[in-house]
């Protein structure tokens, strides 16, 4: 691999990256957010929306984000309307990632000891409060570690967009692989990159999660 | 809306064709994954700091880069090493390999979860170090690992919806195929959709009962109550 290709090939695929970091941000603070939301929902939801965030959990844990993705994206233009992939692909890995993070988020609430919640009833607050303020703070710290090794898993997830056409990363290799060949030196390249990335996340998550089995 | 159905009714026996090719794959490549990972488990753990390093850097790789990109190696990568695969083992090989190193790691915490004790007492009852390792640890591990191990069978599953970009007829790709040929998009992935999920719950159906009837006392991987009749409920992590 001369000199020259691997410059103009970093540049492609540096590009890329930012594309991959974009997609990772966004899909994170999606996911995060419709996480919580269901998992708050299927501990204390009321009137069916229990039931609902539970449904929800098993269908996209039961199923593939590629097919998620592909949903969204051609599902969208099969009723007669346009979607950017950029966009597909935050809602698609958001809402996937979505009900992996509601079972760290749930695993995190249920861990709480039951007694804080009858104590917190017996000091006055209601149970929002007691949410807000006994519960969620004790989750953090629990469910951090796993939280952070489901958002490794998203940013690795993001490859996968570019099979319904996003050009990222993994796409950046795609192509110039497509135009030049040499597999194995371009695939290698783009596996450092991604390596450099997650390997400080998961060397952290290594480090601080507790549950060794699972 | 019922003719577009009748259409897809024409492509039943190419999505039972592509669901048994899944199911294949699936099998083959936790097979393999667990091979791997049983190997990879008992490297990390040698006294030899060879084998060590190799299983960490092993881990490490295929933690830290994308299965998509891993496929891609095996399958585009191989040929310049002079080892050609077809679809179907490379990605068998493949998906192997990435869930072998997440395997490894349940296996080691699995052997190291049984208490040290356990093994000087073994020893002192004259046990061989053989003997200590599939007569005291691996009944103890295997129970402690086996839910993890169902978890990372059904992820094997949906991983191996990505071999469509390899060309793969599995599910997936059989769909984009139908897809392009009907052009009805969302029949053809409900249609996967509820493959996959009929699939995954199944295996980890026989997952829960073979868990229920392989030890003593008997493991129960979900004791929750069913949803409402939807689906049978997966195995969870441990």
């Amino acid at each position: 691999m001369s000199i020259e290709l691997l410059r103009t090939s970093l540049s492609i695929l540096l590009q890329g990256l930012v594309t991959t970091l974009l997609l990772s941000v966004a899909s994170i603070v999606g996911g995060t957010l419709i996480g919580l939301l269901a998992a708050v929902l299927r501990s204390f939801g009321p009137w069916g929306t229990d039931r609902i965030a539970r449904l929800y959990t098993e269908l996209f844990r039961g199923t593939p984000v590629l097919i998620t993705l592909m949903f969204i994206y051609f599902g969208v233009s099969y009723f007669g309307y346009a979607i950017d992939v950029f966009a597909a692909g935050v809602i698609g890995l958001s809402v996937y990632q979505g009900a992996y993070i509601a079972e760290v988020f749930r695993s995190g609430i249920e861990s709480v000891a039951k007694g804080q919640w009858e104590v917190s009833q017996i000091l006055g607050l209601s149970r929002m409060q007691a949410f807000a303020f006994v519960v969620l703070p004790q989750t953090g710290r629990i469910v951090l570690p796993p939280l952070i090794g489901q958002y490794l898993s998203l940013i690795k997830d993001t490859s996968i967009v570019s099979m319904i056409g996003m050009s990222e990363l993994m796409h950046g290799g795609q192509a110039i692989v497509d135009r030049i060949g040499k597999p194995v030196e371009i695939y290698g390249l783009v596996a450092l990159i991604y390596f450099v990335v997650c390997f400080p996340l998961s060397q952290w998550v290594r480090h601080h999660d507790r549950r060794r089995l699972s | 809306m019922s003719y577009e159905w009748l259409t897809l009714w024409g492509y039943v026996p190419e999505f039972l064709k592509a669901g048994w090719l899944t199911l294949q794959v699936t099998l083959l490549a936790f097979v393999l994954a667990v091979l791997l990972g049983l190997l990879t488990a008992l490297a990390s753990i040698s006294p030899v700091a060879v084998f060590r390093y190799i299983a960490r850097a092993y881990v490490e790789v295929i933690r830290n880069t994308p299965v998509l990109l891993q496929i891609f190696i095996v399958f585009f990568g191989l040929p310049s090493a002079g080892i050609s695969l077809d679809a179907y083992w490379a990605g068998v090989i493949a998906l192997g390999l990435n869930v072998g190193a997440y395997l490894s790691e349940v296996f080691r915490a699995g052997i190291q979860s049984v208490p040290r004790g356990q093994l000087e007492a073994a020893g002192i009852l004259g046990l061989e170090r053989g003997q200590i390792f599939t007569e005291i640890v691996l009944p103890q591990a295997a129970r402690a690992v086996y839910p993890a191990i169902v978890n990372y069978l059904i992820q094997l599953l949906l991983g191996t919806s990505l071999l469509s970009a390899i060309a793969l007829p599995e599910l997936t790709g059989t769909a984009t195929v139908i897809n392009s040929r009907t052009l009805l998009y969302v029949q053809t992935f409900a249609v996967v959709l509820v493959a996959y999920l009929v699939l995954s719950n199944v295996l980890s159906w026989i997952a829960s009962q073979l868990g229920a009837r392989m030890f003593h006392p008997p493991l129960i991987v979900r004791p929750r109550a069913r949803f409402g009749g939807f689906a049978l409920r997966r195995a969870n992590r441990a």
